[in-house]
């Protein structure tokens, strides 16, 4: 749906709304508006009972007087002295008038004459016709507002025909008596109800309309003139007219400044077609303020409704451009990944298949199939990486890659990622520095496997990218983590190599990429050594740093905060004696002088071997030999083993003497020896390393007395195999026998736990277990061996041997009950290593 | 997000407009200024003879938009000559009094006037300019105890579409009265001038002879003298205004028999030039107020309505002449409760705007110097200041005004010869 749609939907839903509202808030008024209005009829029919109460009261007076004077034959003065003597309000008079001359007395004198009370109506048009006037008791016969003749006042009536006796006649005369009570008073009394409606008035008008009183907001003299000068005059107003003095009820009309109003009527009882009016301002009955709140709220909310669904849509619609195009980024990078992957891959399977063929047709030719077969394993170990990068990089990205934190010893990843780099260095002739520097803490708790494989990628891309017979130096240095627990390890690696253009390294860490260099392309990689190091790092909340220049070579920095594991050595600290090393290295001498200071020892350098020559010399000669001599094996004047040789034959032969090199020391470990040297230790100088190493050289006094490795102890092992795939069963089988080790197979897990069930103590030393198998997968197979209650089933060691490769299935091998885990293709070297850690272990 | 906005400042601007309005209010459109706390709660009375007073009560509102407290209210009084001395004594006075010029100098009316401020009195700051100089009248001790709120005439209602349709022009001058009377007459209009004719209170035949009276007395300060002293030899002096009602009969501008079915001097007037076939009607500006209100009661007007105007009726061949003469007339009642507010509201309403809008509901003449805001009024604002006559300043008194009106309408009738009722002047009652 286009957004204008949407929008012109949503509008239409508040529109809706808002009328549903509206139409709902003036329901609610109107009913409310209609029991205000019925409660203002009710109070002006309660107000009509009062008015007519006070009428009748005072027609009442009125009736008595005239009842008495009648019954007297007075005359009028008589009847005047009478009145004044029974009235008693103050304001109030009394008018008896005859009624041939609408003339006669007043209780009270003329305003303007003290002495006067004479009263004439000649001149006020109320008692030209008296019709109006009923028989004495019969009615209320109230004039209306009039002006006083004597005093000038605005006055109502209450009349009664009367018979007087004229004294000059003889003869009975008909008079009128009026009780004559000024509005002013009665309008004091005769109030509408204030707590009920502040502005309510009342009035009262006769059939014609005419205000029998008035209030302040009538205006005219007649109330139907009123209504018409400020309300539409049309001809219904005449039936309004009628109805009004004829029944109860109300309308609404309009006074005379225009606003709207209620005007409720009802008939006075006792008095036929005089009428009673209230009248007060529509707004008086408050009704509409909650409503337009209302309206107001409900529209201002549906407004930030409106706006906030309309930002959040906008908001979403931006999401899923972007998804979008991330996803055709995604589904074009797919297209990418595949095609590399499709180039990557069947480049060494092309090397692999190829050369397999020119083997096979050369078979008498062994040096020929030797070479092949060499660039197989190349090809296949190619392939290998590849595959793993792949997974790994799969992993991170799908953010299924859980760290499997273990404690370690960084000693031996470091000199696994020595070892790991020695071929390569050797092969190139690249000049090679590994520096450590205050490397206290040994062991620390981290996925190792992973840790691994940041420093082995860098370091690995830095010797790839080295070309032959230029440097490369590491630096590793412990340093204090701000996160508590932790140690900070910063790892430089720095080279002389190819270097990286500014525009590659902003793509660098992308999978795949790879520098357009005609010097590269010669080089294998699959692209994904930086992509997965980056996220390893990133996933170990590391950073790393990179400074390159084309040709002039690239600097790695990482820098990982790692746990300190709760193991660690007990104080390491040697006899005191005097130590000399001696390399060309300053940065070298200086740590590895601290390292052996904090050993406890004295340690005096040397810069070259002529100098160390002459200090070795001199302490010889005053019989203050050095407890012991470490010599670098490469130094530019004489090398280690020349100055080995020397210090033998010029000044001591007992000297315990220690070679190191960074290099790989089988190439040298033979003509050390024959030269004198008393053990050899490799770069970097870890404290543990060279704490271990001196304490053999002075314990024992040849480390090289050694033998070398050839796997005797491993012969007369009996190992289980749990695997169901006949290939894979043949070549573990076949690697397996060829350092003496004798296995047996079980085609499932099922067949693998009977067999232990089966098998007498100590039948089999170990068992490597295949994970998906067919029955019974090795899972539930160790799951049930551990569960075996023989000590000795239930306890043998486990090993995983399986395809399933990540750092999870590692840990769903541990723990389901397994004791390691090697992942296919088998390495035979890691094989042979796990086999002699689970021997280790059994010693212990 | 710019909508928003939009939508924001137009709330804004609305609520900022509702203040404004609201500020406004506390203004009256006019411009007044109020003087005195706005809040003010009080009652003002005004005392008068009128049975309504709507146009009034209409400047009540107007007040309350600035003064809302104030409750102002009209009472009719009855026997108002007689009671309204003793009503301004009484207990409940009012405060705002009717009066007129007539009161003045009768001894009936000293206690009533003897009770009536000063208007004058530049304290009290009301703008006595805006209104035209003939109708204030000086007392002798150069008080103005009464101020006109409306002012009457002499002249006579023009249909001027009827003029239209028969192709005839409004007549300016006597010569062309008689000129027009023929041509509607040879058209079938047998009284193509009417007026009331069967009372002479209000009759027509003083409506046409007073003005000219009025100007023969004005030219000549001996003739007035004679003719206020009711002496008898004032009477040559009605002859060109008694000639000049003969004359419109005789030569038939006037049709007496036509007159006489009209029952009174103001409702059936009204309603008879309504019917649409009068091309003149004689009347007075108190009959010209009862036009507004009974247009819509004259079903003829309602289906055929007509443009109309009151004119001076052209007794002279120079034109016709304009009686000013102020109608009612409010006096403030000095011993008055709330006399400030009282005096806040003369001063309100004694304006240019208040007195035009008051005269425009009633439809009277307006007594201020502008008459062309009412266009049926607005041929009297054109006549020349020369042929402007003002019988109170000029000094005519009431008895006068008798002797001539008795005479016209005798004379009208054909009672009375124009010898006759001249000889008999000062006789008339």
């Amino acid at each position: 749906m286009k957004k204008t749609m949407v929008i012109i939907v949503n509008v239409f839903i508040m529109i809706a709304m808002l009328i549903f509202v509206v139409l709902y808030s003036n329901t609610q008024s109107q009913n409310t508006a209609q029991r205000q209005i019925e409660h203002f009829e009710n109070t002006t029919i309660a107000m009509e009972r009062v008015t007519e109460n006070y009428l009748e009261g005072e027609q009442r007076i009125c009736d008595v007087w005239a009842r008495y004077i009648n019954s007297r034959n007075m005359t009028i003065d008589e009847a005047v002295s009478f009145i004044r003597i029974s009235h008693v309000l103050p304001n109030a008079s009394a008018h008896i008038v005859f009624l041939d001359s609408l003339s006669g007395l007043s209780s009270k004198a003329r305003q303007d004459a003290p002495d006067d009370y004479s009263v004439s109506y000649a001149r006020v048009s109320l008692l030209e016709d008296v019709r109006w006037i009923s028989d004495i008791g019969s009615s209320i016969n109230i004039s209306r507002a009039y002006t006083n003749p004597v005093n000038g006042e605005q006055s109502l009536a209450f009349c009664n025909l009367i018979t007087l006796f004229d004294p000059d006649t003889d003869v009975p005369k008909d008079a009128i008596l009026l009780r004559v009570l000024p509005i002013s008073e009665l309008e004091q009394k005769w109030i509408f109800p204030q707590e009920e409606y502040e502005n309510a008035e009342l009035s009262m008008i006769d059939a014609d309309g005419n205000y029998i009183i008035k209030d302040h907001s009538f205006k005219n003299s007649n109330f139907f003139e009123f209504y018409r000068s400020y309300n539409s005059g049309d001809t219904a107003a005449q039936e309004l007219f009628e109805k009004i003095t004829s029944s109860t009820g109300s309308f609404s009309m309009y006074n005379s400044r225009g606003e709207k109003c209620i005007l409720a009527y009802t008939p006075i009882a006792s008095k036929a077609e005089w009428v009673l009016l209230s009248f007060m301002p529509m707004n008086e009955l408050n009704v509409n303020t909650e409503n337009w709140m209302l309206v107001g709220i409900v529209s201002v909310g549906l407004l930030i409704l409106f706006v906030f669904d309309l930002t959040v849509m906008l908001y979403f619609n931006q999401k899923l451009h972007a998804a979008a195009r991330e996803a055709a980024f995604a589904n074009q990078a797919k297209t990418d990944f595949l095609s590399t992957m499709s180039h990557d891959i069947r480049t060494p399977m092309n090397a692999i298949i190829g050369l397999t063929t020119i083997a096979k047709k050369n078979l008498d030719d062994t040096e020929s199939v030797r070479e092949n077969l060499q660039k197989i394993t190349l090809a296949s170990n190619h392939l290998l990486t590849l595959i793993n990068d792949i997974l790994d990089i799969s992993k991170v990205e799908s953010g299924k890659l859980i760290l499997s934190p273990q404690t370690f010893s960084i000693v031996e990843a470091v000199e696994n990622l020595v070892n790991i780099s020695q071929p390569m260095i050797k092969e190139k002739n690249i000049e090679f520095h590994f520096r450590i520097s205050r490397m206290e803490k040994e062991y620390l708790y981290a996925d190792q496997l992973r840790l691994n494989q940041i420093y082995i990628n860098i370091l690995s891309n830095a010797i790839k990218y080295t070309e032959p017979g230029g440097h490369v130096s590491v630096d590793m240095r412990e340093d204090e983590s701000k996160k508590p627990g932790c140690v900070q390890l910063t790892y430089i690696v720095s080279d002389s190599g190819i270097g990286m253009s500014p525009e590659y390294m902003a793509n660098m860490y992308q999978p795949f990429s790879r520098q357009t260099d005609s010097r590269v392309n010669s080089i294998q990689g699959t692209g994904l050594g930086l992509a997965i190091t980056k996220q390893m790092v990133d996933l170990m909340n590391g950073t790393i740093n990179c400074q390159s220049e084309p040709g002039k070579g690239t600097t790695f920095n990482v820098i990982l905060d790692i746990p300190i594991a709760e193991r660690q050595r007990e104080d390491m600290v040697l006899e005191p004696m005097d130590v000399l090393i001696v390399d060309d290295d300053p940065i070298l001498l200086e740590t590895a002088a601290d390292t052996l200071k904090s050993l406890g020892v004295t340690a005096d350098c040397a810069e070259s071997a002529s100098k160390a020559l002459e200090m070795i010399s001199h302490r010889h000669e005053t019989e203050q030999d050095y407890s012991i001599v470490i010599l670098d094996w490469k130094m530019p004047d004489i090398d280690g083993i020349e100055m080995t040789r020397r210090i033998r034959s010029t000044v001591s032969p007992d000297i315990p003497i220690l070679l190191i090199s960074a290099y790989d020391r089988t190439d040298i470990e033979g003509a050390a020896k024959k030269a004198g040297a008393n053990a050899f230790i490799s770069k970097p100088l870890f404290r543990s390393t060279l704490y271990d190493t001196i304490n053999d050289v002075l314990g024992t006094g040849a480390k090289f007395a050694e033998p070398e490795n050839d796997y005797s102890d491993l012969h007369g092992m009996n190992i289980l195999i749990a695997e169901d795939f006949d290939v894979n069963w043949e070549v573990i089988s076949a690697l397996l026998e060829m350092y003496g080790i004798n296995t047996e197979r079980a085609e499932n897990g099922r067949i693998c736990v009977e067999k232990i069930k089966s098998a007498a103590e100590g039948s089999y030393d170990l068992i490597f277990m295949d994970i998906q198998m067919p029955e019974m997968n090795g899972l539930d197979a160790t799951k049930n061996i551990r569960a075996l209650d023989d000590p000795w089933a239930s306890s043998i060691p486990i090993i995983a041997m399986t395809a399933d490769a990540f750092s999870e299935n590692v840990t769903e091998c541990l723990n389901a009950g397994m004791n390691g885990h090697i992942s296919k293709p088998v390495d035979i070297k890691l094989v042979i290593k796990e086999i002699y850690r689970i021997k280790e272990e059994k010693k212990i | 997000m710019k909508k928003l906005s939009c939508m924001i400042s137009a709330i804004f601007m609305a609520v900022s407009l509702t203040a404004c309005g609201s500020k406004m209010n506390e203004e009256s459109d006019s411009g007044f200024e109020p003087h005195l706390d706005t809040n003010t709660s009080c009652s003002i009375t005004v005392a008068g003879s009128y049975d309504n007073f709507e146009a009034l009560e209409a400047e009540f509102d107007r007040f309350n938009e600035v003064y809302p407290n104030v409750r102002l209210s009209y009472v009719k009084l009855d026997d108002y000559n007689n009671t309204i001395s003793m009503a301004l004594q009484g207990n409940d006075p009012p405060n705002i009094f009717f009066s007129n010029a007539g009161m003045k100098g009768n001894t009936k009316y000293d206690q009533m006037f003897a009770l009536a401020e000063d208007l004058s009195d530049p304290e009290l700051s009301l703008n006595l300019d805006c209104i035209r100089s003939g109708l204030i009248n000086h007392d002798k001790d150069d008080q103005v105890v009464m101020i006109p709120v409306f002012s009457r005439t002499y002249g006579m209602l023009v249909n001027n579409d009827l003029f239209k349709k028969e192709g005839l022009s409004v007549p300016s001058t006597w010569t062309e009265l008689l000129t027009v009377c023929e041509a509607f007459h040879s058209k079938g209009y047998t009284s193509p001038m009417m007026g009331y004719s069967l009372k002479s209170s209000g009759c027509f035949m003083n409506t046409v002879a007073y003005p000219a009276f009025a100007a023969t007395l004005a030219s000549n300060p001996e003739a007035l003298e004679l003719a206020n002293a009711l002496d008898p030899a004032a009477g040559e002096y009605m002859r060109p205004a008694l000639n000049t009602v003969e004359q419109l009969i005789r030569n038939g501008c006037i049709d007496l028999n036509a007159c006489d079915e009209i029952e009174d001097n103001y409702t059936q007037v009204i309603l008879r030039f309504f019917e649409g076939d009068v091309p003149m009607m004689i009347c007075t500006g108190d009959t010209v107020s009862g036009t507004k209100k009974r247009e819509s009661q004259s079903e003829a007007f309602t289906n055929e309505p007509f443009e109309y105007t009151f004119s001076p009726i052209p007794l002279t061949d120079d034109g016709g002449y304009f009686i000013d003469s102020p109608s009612i007339e409010f006096s403030v009642n000095k011993n008055c409760d709330n006399p400030d507010m009282t005096n806040e509201f003369m001063r309100f309403l004694i304006t240019k705007e208040e007195l035009n809008n008051m005269a425009s509901l009633k439809r009277l003449m307006t007594p201020t110097t502008d008459l062309s805001f009412d266009s049926v009024y607005a041929p009297f604002g054109q006549i020349p200041s020369d042929r402007i006559i003002s019988p109170e300043m000029l000094g005519i008194t009431d008895p006068l005004t008798v002797q001539m009106r008795v005479a016209a309408f005798q004379v009208g009738k054909g009672e009375l010869s124009i010898d006759e009722a001249a000889a008999m002047y000062g006789s008339y009652e």
